[in-house]
C-alpha cells in the first residue's frame, strides 16, 4: 500500500513539474548471472545481449511509459552467490522482475526469494526440465526438446546401438542424462555407461578409459558449461576418442573458443548464429553495431535472454502495469517475434521451440545438420 | 593395463603439480598457499605466449622465468618476516594466492580461456591406443624428479639446501647465507610451480581458479611426503594409483576426495607420513 503511495505521490509529482522526459521511476530488471565461476565464460553475452534489448526498448519509447533498467548481479554460478545476488536484487534494488540465465543450482536458490519478494521470474536458460512455481517462466529449452534431436541422429544416421552417458554431478548434469537414458532405452538403444564427475574435477582419466573399454559406438555428455566441458573435450581427444560425440552443454561460442578440439561435436540448440531469418539478421546487426570489438558471440543463451526482456515487456503492457501477479498471468500468453522466430511460454510456463541439430566444423562455425520445427516441451509442470 | 598406464600417468601429473610446494617446504619449512595462483599464473603465461603468437613450447621457459621472478618479490615482501611464524605464513600466501587470482582476472576476465595442445593424439603403447600427452607429463616428472636429485646432490646450491634443512643455526654459523639458499629455493620452487601450470595447461581449461583445484591434493601429498622427493614419488604413485582404481571401480566422484582423506589418514596413523619409510 505505502509503495503504491508513494509511486503514485510521485507519478503526480512528475505530472505537474513535467520536467523530466521520464514520468515515472524506471522499471528495474534484475540479472543474477555467473560472471564468474563455471558460466563466466557465457555470462558476458549473456548481459550484452540484455544490454541491447534495453537500449532498443528505450529508444522506442521504454514500456508504459517507463525507462528500463538493467541491475547486474554475480551469482557466481552457484546457491550460495545466488542467495546473495537474489536477495540484494529483491529486497535492496527493489527490481520489478528477474530475467536471467542462471546455474540450476542457482535458479533454485532463488526461487524461495522470488517467491517471497513476489517478484516474476523469467529463466532464459535451457536446463534439466520440470522446476515449477508461479512466479517462474522459462523461454530456453528442457530435455525433451534437445536430447530427441542429437539421439534420433545418432541411431538414424550413424547406426549407434551403444551410448555411453558422461556428466557433471549436478543438478543439470544428471537431469538430462537421466532423460536421454530414458529415451535411449525408449529407443531400443542400450546405455553402456553412466559416469559423472563432481562440477569442479578436473580428472576425466578413470571415466575416459572406461568410456574406451565399454564398446560404446556413440557419447552423450551434459557437463556444466565452461570450464568443466572444456577440461573433458581436451582429454577426450587427447586420449584420441573419434566416437559420434553429442554435446548437451556446449554453445556456440565456446565450441569456437575451443578450436580444433571441438570440431565434429554435435549440438541441439533453439538458436544457432546461421539462421537464415530477417529478425535474426537484424539482432546480429544491431549487437555487432553496439559492441564491435567487444562482441561475445550470441548464444543459445544470450538470445533467449533478450526475447525474454521483449517477453517481460509485451506482459507489463498486456498486463497494464508492473504488478506482479498481473504480469505473471499476461506471461503465459504473450508471445514475441526475435531472433529464434516467434516464441510463447504457453505450455505450462514453458515454450515450444524450433531446435537445430548442428555439428561443429573445422573453423568453428556451426553448421544445421538438421531442424526440427516446434518441438513441444511435454508435460513440464501440470499443476500450472 | 590401460589402469596401470592410468595410475603411472596420474601420479606423474600429480608428481609434477606438486614437486615446486614440496621443494618450498623442504627447505623452508613454509606451507605456501599461494601455490593454487602460481599454477594459474603458468597456465597464463601459456595464454599469453600463444596469443603473441609464440610456439607453445615457448611458454615453458616463459613460465618458470616469470614464476620465479613474482616468487623473488614473494620471498623479499611477504614470506621473509615470516618464517618464524609458519602459521602466519599460511595464513600469507593464502591470501596473496587471492590477491594474485584477482589480479589474474582483472587482466585477462572471469572467463575460461584457451590454448593449443603441446602435443596431441595417441601413440600406441603394449597395443594400447593412449594419450600421446599423459605419457609426456611421465616423462616431465621424471626430468623434474631427476633435476632436483642433481640440484641437491651435485651441486654447491644442492649442499647449502641440505645444510639447511638438516640444522640452519648450524649451517649460518659455518658462514652459509641461508637468507641466500632461501630466495634460491623459493625462486626455483614458484618457477617450477607456474611451470607445471603450463603442462597442465593440455589437461584442464585455464581461468583463474584453476590451481585451485590442484591445491589441496598437492599440499596433502607433499604433508605426507615430508621433505623428501622421492617420498613424494612414493605417495604419487600409492594416492594417485588409489584415486584412479576409485574413480574405476567405485565413483569418480569419491575419487575426487580420496587424494585427501588417504593421506589424513595416513597422517593421523604415522604424523611423520612417508619421510621415513
Amino acid at each position: 500500500m505505502d509503495r503504491t503511495t508513494r509511486k503514485l505521490l510521485f507519478a503526480m509529482a512528475g505530472g505537474l513539474l513535467a520536467t523530466a522526459a521520464w514520468a515515472e521511476d524506471p522499471i528495474k530488471i534484475g540479472i543474477p548471472v555467473g560472471l564468474s565461476g563455471a558460466n563466466s565464460v557465457v555470462a558476458p553475452s549473456v548481459v550484452q545481449s540484455a544490454e541491447l534489448a534495453v537500449e532498443e526498448i528505450n529508444a522506442a519509447g521504454g514500456v508504459l511509459g517507463r525507462k528500463l533498467q538493467l541491475e547486474i548481479a554475480d551469482d557466481a554460478s552457484g546457491a550460495a552467490g545466488a542467495q546473495k545476488a537474489f536477495d540484494s536484487l529483491v529486497f535492496q534494488k527493489e527490481v520489478n522482475a528477474i530475467i536471467t540465465m542462471e546455474t540450476s543450482a542457482a535458479r533454485n536458490a532463488g526461487l524461495p526469494i522470488v517467491a517471497k519478494g513476489e517478484v516474476p521470474f523469467i529463466y532464459t536458460s535451457f536446463y534439466e526440465g520440470r522446476s515449477c512455481s508461479p512466479d517462474l517462466y522459462v523461454n530456453g529449452w528442457v530435455p525433451e526438446q534437445q536430447v530427441p534431436p542429437v539421439v534420433d541422429y545418432f541411431v538414424k544416421k550413424e547406426g549407434a546401438k551403444k551410448f555411453f552417458l558422461v556428466g557433471s554431478d549436478y543438478a543439470f548434469g544428471r537431469g538430462m542424462l537421466e532423460f536421454a537414458r530414458t529415451y535411449l532405452e525408449k529407443a531400443g538403444a542400450q546405455v553402456v555407461g553412466e559416469e559423472y564427475l563432481p562440477i569442479e574435477g578436473t580428472d576425466w582419466t578413470a571415466i575416459i578409459s572406461k568410456l574406451k573399454s565399454s564398446g560404446a559406438d556413440a557419447l552423450i555428455t551434459s557437463t556444466a558449461g565452461g570450464a568443466p566441458n572444456v577440461t573433458l573435450t581436451k582429454q577426450l581427444r587427447g586420449a584420441g576418442i573419434k566416437l559420434p560425440y553429442g554435446n548437451l552443454a556446449v554453445d556456440e561460442g565456446t565450441a569456437k573458443s575451443m578450436g580444433p578440439d571441438a570440431a565434429g561435436i554435435y549440438i541441439a540448440a533453439s538458436y544457432v548464429t546461421s539462421i537464415d531469418s530477417p529478425a535474426n539478421k537484424k539482432f546480429l546487426e544491431a549487437m555487432q553495431k553496439k559492441f564491435s570489438g567487444e562482441l561475445r558471440t550470441p548464444n543459445d543463451l544470450s538470445v533467449p535472454q533478450y526475447e525474454g526482456i521483449y517477453l517481460y515487456k509485451a506482459a507489463v503492457e498486456k498486463a497494464g502495469s508492473t504488478d506482479a501477479s498481473a504480469v505473471l498471468s499476461a506471461l503465459g500468453e504473450v508471445s514475441v517475434a526475435g531472433p529464434r522466430g516467434t516464441v510463447s511460454m504457453n505450455k505450462q510456463h514453458h515454450a515450444p521451440l524450433t531446435m537445430y541439430l548442428g555439428q561443429v566444423q573445422e573453423d568453428g562455425s556451426v553448421k544445421v545438420v538438421e531442424t526440427f520445427p516446434d518441438v513441444d516441451p511435454g508435460t513440464q509442470c501440470p499443476n500450472l | 593395463m590401460t589402469i596401470l598406464l592410468d595410475v603411472i600417468t596420474t601420479a606423474a601429473i600429480l608428481f609434477v603439480v606438486a614437486a615446486g610446494l614440496l621443494a618450498i617446504f623442504g627447505v623452508l619449512k613454509i606451507i605456501n598457499f599461494a601455490h593454487g595462483a602460481w599454477l594459474t599464473v603458468g597456465g597464463y603465461c601459456a595464454v599469453a605466449t600463444t596469443g603473441m603468437g609464440l610456439n607453445p613450447w615457448l611458454a615453458l621457459p616463459v613460465a618458470f622465468v616469470v614464476g620465479s621472478a613474482l616468487g623473488g618479490i614473494t620471498e623479499v615482501l611477504v614470506v621473509r618476516p615470516l618464517y618464524r611464524r609458519p602459521l602466519d605464513a599460511i595464513l600469507a600466501t593464502w591470501g596473496l594466492g587471492i590477491v594474485v587470482g584477482q589480479l589474474i582476472t582483472l587482466w585477462f576476465g572471469r572467463d575460461v580461456q584457451f590454448t593449443p595442445n603441446l602435443l596431441s593424439g595417441t601413440i600406441n603403447v603394449f597395443g594400447l591406443d593412449y594419450s600421446f600427452y599423459r605419457l609426456f607429463m611421465v616423462l616431465a616428472a621424471l626430468v623434474v624428479g631427476l633435476g632436483f636429485a642433481v640440484l641437491l646432490e651435485g651441486t654447491r646450491l644442492g649442499l647449502s639446501a641440505r645444510a639447511v634443512i638438516m640444522n640452519e643455526t648450524l649451517a649460518r654459523a659455518l658462514g652459509i647465507d641461508t637468507a641466500k639458499v632461501r630466495l634460491t629455493t623459493f625462486m626455483i620452487g614458484t618457477g617450477l610451480t607456474a611451470l607445471a601450470g603450463v603442462l597442465l595447461t593440455p589437461l584442464t581449461s585455464v581461468d583463474p581458479d584453476m590451481g585451485l583445484a590442484w591445491l589441496i591434493g598437492a599440499f596433502m601429498l607433499v604433508m605426507v611426503a615430508g621433505s623428501s622427493f622421492g617420498a613424494l614419488a612414493v605417495a604419487c604413485l600409492v594416492f594417485g594409483g588409489a584415486q584412479t582404481l576409485v574413480s574405476t571401480f567405485v565413483s569418480p566422484v569419491l575419487g575426487g576426495i580420496t587424494v585427501a582423506v588417504l593421506c589424513a589418514l595416513v597422517l593421523r596413523i604415522s604424523p611423520k607420513g612417508f619421510a621415513r619409510a
